[in-house]
């Protein structure tokens, strides 16, 4: 029974972890421009709900999803115009975005709750034969999923080892010195909360189209809050970002496991330790000043040239 | 060609911080409006939902002043801390570990039973004080940012407290998930006047005293010094670890009272969803007031007054529940990006080239 059980378990992880990569991947590039995005729960839910207005009204899966993109795009403007161009506390502007976002998702999906969509299914069955029996069921997961892990992949792979990606630092460690080197620190950071939004975005449509495949108010549950921490717990680093994804994933993934093995288990203590976890990384983090170097300097600092810092 | 030059303004005058303000909760209010209208109501129904209703028919009114007490609470809450620029985002945790204090004490008879409604009192603002103090000092001593720690604390107390109510808290008599239900003597007392309670009292006090510490006392002018500049702060000798740490634990205390009043005054038990929906609400209400302790009472009973509004709209109107949430947003959204104007000014300068 435990191998099954393994097995089972094993097998709906990726798709769990799927959307906190994503977030988290999204959220790693605002921060690394020195802009702290705390919206991103509102950009998933509406792009969420949209991408199931979608296709519910008939689009296919990936009209569906590019929708949802286009939705979680506008909300992530909407947030550049505050924190970027606007200088609004970025705290202050991200907490407008997420009450926008979720309000306006439960208003725009009021009348269509809980209506089953087709979504994105999984890759077809037999793809992975080739693979050892054990693995099968951790491969056999949709696109959508294997391309959030590709995009973390290449989010880290430009962030680190591109020019780009460079001035992307330059800009979240010392705007001023960007600036002074030629570096337009408002396009930059307006462009890595657009860039961060689209995957926001896709994270909320997998929720819709590849999780649920229906829409119910507050489905985001909090994912989008715990991207937010799990930046922290990744380092700012999107490789890093896989391993936090997959160790929330996995204890999301262990909950309706351990519920429909009737196990008797404290459910709310295990949903509490990634939680936990993330908190213990912050302490020992800061204990050992390891990590805390990590975040970017200028998270959070508004820049603007003519004013003396 | 023209291009805009942004200049931070060193000090702004009263009246364009008013102009502002004004200015940005009237363009709120008026997109909201524009947006119920188009929602199928009436100039008239709004009149009569948004003042009619909520503050001069009994019952609306017993509604938005229930509901205002614990609004007050955490509205205060985020205002102390961000007084020492402090953002707590965990009211919602800081609230459900006060209630839960709270309801353990009269559940494991701590205390002689005349004194259990002030032990459950004192009991929940350590248990919120705690709760925000621990991120205060993760953040003076581990460089822990406490936007990120607060919120966490939030998920945290929820899944204890879950824990609780499906364990070990578990009503006795009919096994549904609640506490069970407080003596008369452990709730606070009702006023007459509808569900409103006597919690009232202590949140219009805490306000009071609020405002004496920011305004009159020692340390709330040590906190402002720390909240301007901390580095010159501690050069002149403010201890201003110390402060903020106060301030915030301060802060917890706050909202884990408000947990107090929704448990003793509201409910008379722990329930399951007492600590819904409290976090944006109390920084709305904070940044409307402009942190001002007084300014929250005024802030956080026209929020109140919006939600019973939001409540009769959904059953005659059928609006969603989600549209007290979108009006607040898009107030929030007018009035902070309205202060912009207030801290920048923008000239409009010729550049060079259509000079030459």
């Amino acid at each position: 029974m435990i191998p099954s059980l393994l097995a089972a378990w094993a097998a709906t992880i990726p798709s769990f972890a799927a959307p906190f990569l994503l977030a988290t991947v999204g959220l790693i590039i605002n921060e690394r421009a020195g802009v702290m995005n705390l919206g991103a729960e509102g950009i998933m839910a509406v792009a969420a709900v949209t991408a199931v207005l979608i296709n519910l009204g008939g689009g296919g899966a990936g009209v569906s999803l590019l929708g949802g993109v286009a939705a979680g795009l506008a909300l992530s403007a909407v947030f550049a115009v505050m924190a970027v161009l606007l200088r609004v506390d970025q705290v202050l502007a991200g907490l407008v975005t997420f009450a926008l976002g979720i309000g306006i998702s439960g208003y725009v999906g009021d009348g269509s709750e809980n209506q089953t969509i087709s979504g994105i299914s999984q890759l077809p069955a037999g793809a992975f034969t080739w693979a050892p029996k054990p693995l099968t069921g951790v491969l056999d997961q949709d696109v959508l999923t294997y391309a959030a892990f590709a995009a973390a992949i290449l989010v880290w792979y430009v962030i680190e080892h591109t020019a780009l990606g460079l001035r992307l630092r330059a800009v979240g460690e010392d705007a001023p010195a960007a600036d002074a080197a030629g570096v337009n620190v408002a396009v930059y950071r307006a462009g890595a909360v657009l860039a961060g939004g689209v995957l926001c975005a896709v994270a909320g449509a997998h929720l819709s189209l590849v999780g649920s495949h229906l829409w119910v108010n507050g489905m985001v549950a909090g994912r989008g809050w715990i991207a937010v921490a799990m930046v922290t717990l990744a380092r700012w680093n999107a490789l890093r970002a896989i391993a936090a994804a997959l160790l929330f994933g996995a204890i999301q993934a262990l909950v309706p496991q351990l519920l429909s093995s009737g196990l008797n288990v404290p459910v709310y203590f295990i949903e509490m330790s990634p939680y936990l976890a993330t908190l213990a990384y912050l302490v020992l983090a800061g204990m050992f000043a390891k990590g805390a170097d990590a975040q970017p300097v200028d998270l959070g600092r508004p820049y603007l040239r003519e004013e003396r810092r | 060609m023209r291009k805009p030059i942004v200049s931070p303004r060193l000090a702004a005058s009263p009246r364009l911080a008013a102009f502002t303000l004004l200015g940005g909760l009237g363009a709120g209010l008026l997109i909201s409006a524009l947006f119920l209208l188009t929602q199928g109501l009436g100039l008239s129904d709004l009149a009569s939902q948004f003042l009619g209703y909520t503050f001069t028919d009994p019952e609306g009114l017993d509604q938005t002043l229930t509901r205002a007490i614990p609004l007050i609470l955490v509205g205060l809450s985020v205002a102390v801390c961000l007084r020492v620029k402090f953002w707590n985002i965990g009211v919602e945790g800081q609230l459900w570990a006060g209630a839960m204090a709270a309801t353990a004490m009269p559940l494991y008879h701590i205390g002689p039973e005349p004194l259990h409604l002030w032990i459950m009192c004192v009991a929940a603002m350590l248990g919120g004080g705690v709760w925000c103090g621990v991120c205060a000092l993760a953040r003076l001593r581990l460089r822990a940012n406490e936007v990120v720690t607060t919120l966490l604390m939030n998920y945290v107390a929820y899944m204890l407290a879950q824990q609780l109510l499906y364990g070990a808290w578990r009503n006795p008599e009919d096994s549904f998930p609640v506490s069970r239900s407080f003596s008369p003597d452990e709730c606070l007392a009702l006023l007459g006047f509808g569900h409103v309670h006597a919690g009232i009292f202590f949140a219009l006090g805490a306000a009071l005293f609020c405002w004496w510490l920011c305004s009159l006392s020692r340390v709330g002018y040590m906190a402002r010094a720390v909240a301007a500049n901390p580095l010159a702060a501690r050069a002149v000798g403010v201890p201003a670890g110390a402060v903020v740490l106060l301030m915030a634990t301060l802060g917890g205390a706050l909202s884990g009272l408000a947990g107090f009043t929704i448990v003793s005054g509201e409910e008379h038990k722990l329930t399951q969803f007492i600590g819904n929906d409290f976090i944006f609400p109390s920084i709305v209400i904070a940044y409307l007031a402009r942190t001002s302790p007084l300014g929250v009472v005024v802030a956080a009973v026209a929020v109140a007054a919006l939600y019973t509004a939001g409540d009769s709209l959904k059953a005659f109107y059928q609006l969603p529940g989600a549209t007290v949430l979108t009006i607040q947003a898009i107030l929030l959204l007018c009035v902070c990006c309205g202060e912009f104007l207030l801290r920048y000014r923008v000239d409009w300068v010729k550049t060079a080239k259509a000079a030459a």
